[in-house]
């Protein structure tokens, strides 16, 4: 190993560890742990929100010295928090709040995602009624679907801007829709049956495959009804139309 | 490849999110707005769209944080290829970095890390800044960064690491004056000989920036006005290498744009002063 190198490494070392250090270093770790525990607040505003700025920053210390960040962008960091909370022994009480991280983090990779197309609807028109089973909806890049045993819809838009935190519902399970309009993300509680269909389609499965794990009558009224809702929200953003046979 | 609009030298600031409406509203004078790369690494979203509508009004820098060019491994490729997709749809006047180094061993600090300014070291950058502007297919700049440790085994000052970096590779230089201060008194030389060591060619953009004391030292923040000795070397700087495109930074404690705009305006003052001075000579 290089001079340089092993400088470099034994440098990293002592940033991302507890062991006292020279005082110049003190500063450089002191500024890591800041700026990284920063970044965490920011990507998930309302777990901060629930356990206050203190509990907070000490997680996030103990969640960096086991999950450095591995990126030079610091929007990439942050993965994995939802996991290190479902561990996190005093997190305990609060059985919600992993799953809380785990919507936050889908807003968060929701907020950046590629800009969809939305669906050519002239196109859909023209697909002949036969093929309709072979049709194989695509989700806006922009859609992520979480789903907890918990009311983390309802405790997720509570800690929105001036809300004073009060969830209208106290059970789950939620079933969550989360996806990006007018430059917004929106997290909404959808049904069970439309977000499995979602799902479905998120898979790649076609209309016949989905319909199929959904039960005829569920599909039968999604077409009539949940579909043209998705498309105007821009959820369901494009499709193709599967080989016959394949 | 052509480059957007080359900034007049005069005074611009870094683009912020709490400033977006405000700016597009009122459209101040400025030379220029400079933004982190990596705050537009997204693959689309809205951070992209406010981008798209003030790369029409304003020229453009975009200055990155993380690419790490002083570390010993090779140029992080997917960071670098982010960066060149960027560079390629908004075709800034500037792209910059930093003569430091953030990551080892696949571990990021995601600061700006002091280097030993060493041969080894500078050999590595120099090669690290080939490599990118090979990539990116245009001259980068580099920024002197603030520091608060030296090592004991570095055989090169400061300024003449970054004036070699600029000579070898051919890039341009981002001189910062307040982290030439800052240094300055943190490790007790006369800023004047950096100044003197960086040739008035190779810089092509300047920043300002405050800073706090933190015990002993003094910390690099962007959270503060700019200090009157800080100032005081700018108009050194001016008076030695003539006007050049002047940033304001501040990143932490954003204030009004008001007040942004009357540390722009205070800038613009002395580079004006250095204008008309070139004028009557």
């Amino acid at each position: 190993m290089s001079g340089l190198a092993a400088t470099q490494r034994d440098f990293i070392d002592a940033l991302y560890s507890e062991s006292p250090c020279a005082p110049g270093v003190a500063v450089y770790r002191r500024n890591m742990v800041a700026n990284l525990g920063g970044a965490l607040a920011a990507t998930f505003p309302v777990v901060e929100r629930l356990v206050g700025g203190a509990f907070f920053r000490e997680a996030a210390r103990r969640f960096l010295l086991d999950h450095p960040s591995r990126s030079g962008d610091l929007n990439d960091f942050g993965e994995g928090f939802a996991e290190f909370l479902a561990g996190y022994p005093h997190a305990k009480p609060l059985a919600y709040l992993a799953d809380v991280a785990r919507l936050e983090w889908a807003c968060h990779e929701s907020y950046q995602a590629a800009d969809g197309g939305g669906l050519d609807i002239a196109a859909l028109a023209g697909v002949a009624p036969e093929a309709y089973p072979r049709i194989r909806f695509s989700l806006d890049p922009a859609v992520r679907l979480v789903r907890s045993e918990h009311p983390v819809e309802a405790i997720w838009n509570a800690n929105q801007g001036e809300r004073d935190g009060t969830p209208d519902r106290d059970t789950g399970p939620d079933f969550v829709l989360v996806r990006r309009a007018q430059a917004t993300v929106h997290v909404s509680a959808i049904d069970e049956a439309e977000w499995r269909f979602l799902e479905a389609l998120a898979k790649g499965f076609t209309l016949d495959e989905a319909s199929a794990s959904m039960g005829e009558e569920f599909a039968a009224r999604f077409l009539a009804e949940g579909l043209a809702r998705y498309v105007a929200e821009g959820v369901i953003a494009g499709f193709t139309v599967a080989e016959e046979g394949a | 490849m052509a480059h957007a609009r080359i900034p007049a030298p005069a005074a611009g600031i870094g683009l912020r999110a709490p400033h977006y409406a405000q700016l597009l509203e009122r459209r101040p004078a400025l030379a220029f707005l400079e933004v982190h790369s990596e705050n537009f690494f997204a693959a689309g979203g809205p951070s992209l769209a406010w981008l798209e509508r003030f790369r029409g009004l304003y020229p453009m820098s975009f200055h990155g944080v993380g690419l790490s060019l002083g570390s010993s491994e090779a140029v992080d490729a997917v960071h670098l290829a982010k960066l060149a997709s960027l560079v390629e749809r908004f075709e800034p006047a500037f792209v910059s970095e930093h003569v430091c180094w953030s990551s080892a061993s696949g571990r990021h600090s995601n600061d700006l890390l002091p280097l030993p300014y060493t041969e080894e070291a500078l050999d590595s950058f120099v090669a690290h800044v080939d490599a990118v502007q090979e990539r990116l297919g245009r001259t980068i700049l580099v920024e002197n960064v603030s520091s608060y440790m030296r090592f004991g085994h570095s055989t090169i000052p400061e300024w003449e690491f970054v004036a070699e970096v600029a000579r070898a590779s051919g890039c341009g230089v981002l001189l910062d004056v307040n982290n030439v201060w800052v240094n300055s008194v943190n490790h007790g030389f006369d800023p004047r000989v950096f100044l003197a060591a960086i040739d008035p060619a190779t810089v092509a953009e300047i920043h300002l920036a405050g800073f706090e004391a933190q015990e002993s030292l003094l910390v690099d923040t962007h959270s503060r006005a700019v200090t009157g000795d800080v100032w005081s070397l700018f108009g050194e700087a001016i008076a030695r290498m003539g006007p050049r495109p002047t940033l304001i930074e501040w990143d932490a404690d954003i204030p009004e744009l008001d007040v942004l705009l009357g540390e722009a305006g205070k800038a613009e003052a002395i580079l004006d002063a250095a204008r008309r001075g070139e004028r009557a000579a």
